[in-house]
């Protein structure tokens, strides 16, 4: 298999975020988000969308003043040597703790909801091995698969999400501000690192077309996925409550094991296949990334071939801890706790580095 | 190479055809056995008798389905949780007993009534084939036996004479909705009192006026099942705390905007004519609306109930349709009717159960900012102290297919 050469355009952009952020709300972040902010979760999840512009406009001004360069190039340029390859070092840990959890916590979904007879390690072998060859393929190939399935995933989505809504009350959003205005702000701000992702979206954009596309396809994409994520976190409260929705592990797993469609009960079966594929594009991406950074890091040209090593590598991390549902969930918070500053600050070191060298011009 | 590479590519695809069985959670029809409800009573100590009501797949209403094999398998036995019984079961059944189909748990009121009850409840959230959507039935009776004596003679297989009973009991209102969901979810929050649907097929000899039947009350004749279900059961806090009778959960249903109100016939007495009743159709299609005031440290809700009355027959051949005056008189008179049973209803719940099965502290969250607020309210402990301010709107619909009716006189001439 070749390297992909080629370059994505704005749609296979926004699709692949879409789907790889998009897919936070079948996961556990509803979980941690309804413990932190009980029925308001969907209002936090703006206020992190909101205060995520900050980093993200920060990056993308960075990005704008050095056309040709990636992630890689202008964090070493900025920082200097030996600092900025310790950045991008951590920041390769972040990536691979992030694809470990995350990974080992899907496998955990697919585990004790749907496969659970099966073991752990054939579940995730098979779902690493996918994504590994997906990932070999490239960035444009991830992108097309991404565009071309775009569709039918967020109508399964919506499909579920109405039913969602139809047979729960609206009124379970009450109280309106959960748990208090106080904790929605500060709660908002210590989990920004749920947009995290767009961080490690920037070490595409030298496959991006242009520039002037990037920069409207990360504001497009910011905006759909926060707002599909404050309708799924309202949907799930206006199903099962605010107290029982914090104890669900996976509320969007139980929600469609619960809805009807008029005579049809049992339709899990159908949003099952459609939640596969995002979770195959997510992967295959991530696998993607991370591939790219260690590449560059360690100054690999053909980092694809990476992939396969990589994987193996997560597959063998991931099945470490005894119980994805104990270990990783009390892993998972203080991790995500410790990214935010990471996502906050790295991009203003940018920005203010380029200042102090006179490259942005305000 | 290319050849090699060729014979690579045949294996994998060959591999994935493995695959597609679903690896080691591959099942087959006929090698399971289904259960399709489970009895739950109080055993030894702290143990559960669990019965298992068994469907059997070949039988089949339609043709070419038919078996000699009878429709269902019951077993009873002891155990100590839903999740062991599992496995305890498969000494007497050679198939592997299966939860998918399960369509409806069904306790008796004495393991309800106990205050450990709630501990096998959660046994159900623990399993990952049952779900949240599985009906919830309390019965009289031991639930065993309940299971045993259920003889349907025109539905025979068990999952669909389950779902329809409850789908059309529930829809005339003589039972609530009752769901795993509501029980965990009324139980967590901590606010209202769950009802879940009473059934017994004993019958009872206790006379009572028509309406205010509870399970058991209803007398029938002829060759059917002996099984009703009608009433509710109370749950506070997740145990058993009382009963409603029939009317009362359809009363209690008018209130309640968090379940499909139903609609439903019921007889009044005729107020011109004290010899006869009034056949009438009580339609509610608009939600109520419930508020909340403070007023001198005290808490008053106000609610207001709409609801569309169709008078269907009067024996008392009053000729509604055509007489304005006698219309009106007989709003009225509904106003005040209804009026009085929701208040003695919401006075019964406010001194018997000292909590309400109407989902209003949804409608008090509004009144409340914050999840804190809320919690320290204590809406539970609130409640039998407020003042309840109940008015029920009337629209009339229609008065029948035919609304007009022959002068009595005139036909007696």
């Amino acid at each position: 298999m070749e390297r992909s050469k080629g370059k994505i355009a704005t749609r296979e952009f926004i699709a692949i975020v879409i789907l790889t952020i998009g897919a936070k709300m079948t996961d556990d972040t509803p979980a941690i988000l309804y413990e932190k902010f009980s029925n308001a979760a969907w209002m936090a999840i703006i206020i992190i969308g909101i205060f995520s512009v900050i980093p993200i406009w920060l990056l993308i001004n960075v990005f704008n003043t050095y056309k040709e360069k990636n992630l890689i190039e202008i964090v070493l340029y900025l920082l200097g040597k030996p600092f900025g390859y310790f950045v991008l070092f951590c920041l390769l840990v972040i990536g691979s703790v992030a694809i470990t959890i995350d990974s080992s916590i899907y496998t955990d979904i697919v585990g004790t909801m749907y496969f659970t007879e099966t073991p752990t390690i054939v579940l995730y072998a098979i779902l690493m091995a996918t994504c590994a060859f997906g990932a070999k393929r490239g960035l444009e190939q991830i992108g097309s698969f991404a565009w071309s399935i775009l569709l039918w995933i967020k109508l399964s989505l919506f499909l579920a999400l109405l039913l969602t809504f139809f047979q729960g009350k609206l009124d379970f959003i009450f109280p309106l501000f959960g748990r208090g205005v106080d904790e929605i702000m500060h709660g908002g701000i210590s989990n920004l690192s749920i947009c995290a992702d767009f961080l490690f979206l920037t070490l595409i954009v030298p496959f991006a077309v242009n520039h002037a596309e990037f920069k409207k396809a990360i504001w497009i994409s910011l905006c759909i996925v926060t707002v599909e994520l404050a309708i799924a976190l309202i949907a799930f409260v206006a199903l099962f409550d605010y107290e029982p929705v914090k104890m669900l592990n996976y509320p969007f797993h139980e929600a469609i094991r619960y809805i009807r469609l008029e005579f049809l009960p049992n339709i899990e079966a159908l949003f099952f296949p459609f939640w596969l594929l995002a979770l195959f594009i997510r992967f295959s991406f991530y696998l993607y990334l991370i591939a790219l950074l260690f590449g560059g890091l360690f100054k690999i040209k053909d980092f694809e071939y990476l992939i396969p090593s990589l994987a193996t590598l997560f597959v063998l991390l991931g099945v470490i801890p005894e119980n994805p549902t104990f270990s990783i969930f009390h892993f998972r918070d203080p991790f995500l706790k410790i990214v935010t500053p990471v996502f906050l600050l790295l991009p203003c070191l940018l920005w203010v580095m380029s200042k102090i060298k006179g490259d942005i011009k305000v | 190479m290319k050849k090699l590479l060729w014979i690579l590519k045949s294996v994998i695809i060959l591999l994935l055809l493995v695959m597609i069985s679903g690896c080691w959670d591959q099942m087959e029809v006929d090698r399971k056995a289904y259960v399709v409800g489970i009895g739950l009573d109080k055993g030894k100590k702290e143990k559960i008798n669990v019965t298992y009501l068994i469907s059997n797949p070949e039988y089949a209403s339609q043709q070419g389905g038919n078996t000699n094999e009878p429709a269902t398998e019951i077993i009873t036995f002891e155990a100590n949780d839903l999740i062991t019984s599992r496995n305890i079961a498969n000494s007497v059944i050679a198939k592997e007993i299966s939860y998918d189909m399960l369509s409806v748990i069904i306790v008796s009121k004495q393991l309800a009534k106990d205050k450990n009850f709630i501990r096998w409840m959660y046994d159900s959230t623990k399993d990952r084939e049952i779900k949240r959507n599985t009906a919830f039935l309390v019965t009289k009776e031991k639930a065993s036996s309940f299971i045993e004596q259920n003889e349907p003679k025109l539905e025979t297989r068990p999952h669909k004479y389950f779902t329809l009973i409850f789908e059309h009991a529930g829809e005339t209102g003589l039972i609530p909705r009752s769901d795993l969901m509501r029980y965990f979810r009324i139980t967590e929050a901590d606010g209202d009192l769950f009802l879940a649907a009473l059934g017994t097929n004993q019958q009872t000899n206790q006379e009572r006026s028509n309406g205010h039947l509870e399970a058991g009350e209803f007398k029938i004749k002829g060759k059917t099942n002996k099984t009703n279900l009608m009433g509710s059961a109370v749950f506070k806090e997740g145990r058993m705390i009382g009963e409603l009778s029939g009317e009362e959960t359809r009363l209690s249903l008018l209130l309640n905007d968090t379940v499909k109100s139903p609609n439903y016939t019921t007889t009044f007495q005729d107020p011109f004519n004290k010899d006869y009743d009034i056949t009438a159709k009580i339609i509610k299609n608009k939600r109520n609306n419930v508020s909340m005031q403070q007023m001198n440290g005290k808490t008053i809700l106000n609610i207001k109930v709409p609801l569309t009355l169709e008078v269907l027959t009067d024996h008392s051949m009053v000729n509604y349709a055509k007489n304005k005056e006698k219309r009106n008189q007989l709003k009225r008179y509904f106003t005040t009717k209804i009026t009085e049973k929701l208040n003695k209803l919401v006075i019964k719940t406010q001194k018997d159960f000292k909590g309400q099965p109407f989902g209003w502290s949804l409608q008090g969250r509004k009144y409340f900012l914050t999840v804190d607020e809320y919690e320290k309210y204590d809406w539970m402990k609130s409640y039998p102290n407020m003042e309840v301010n109940m008015s029920v709107e009337i629209r009339f619909g229609e008065f029948g297919r035919q609304t007009d009716l022959p002068k009595i006189k005139q036909v007696r001439d």
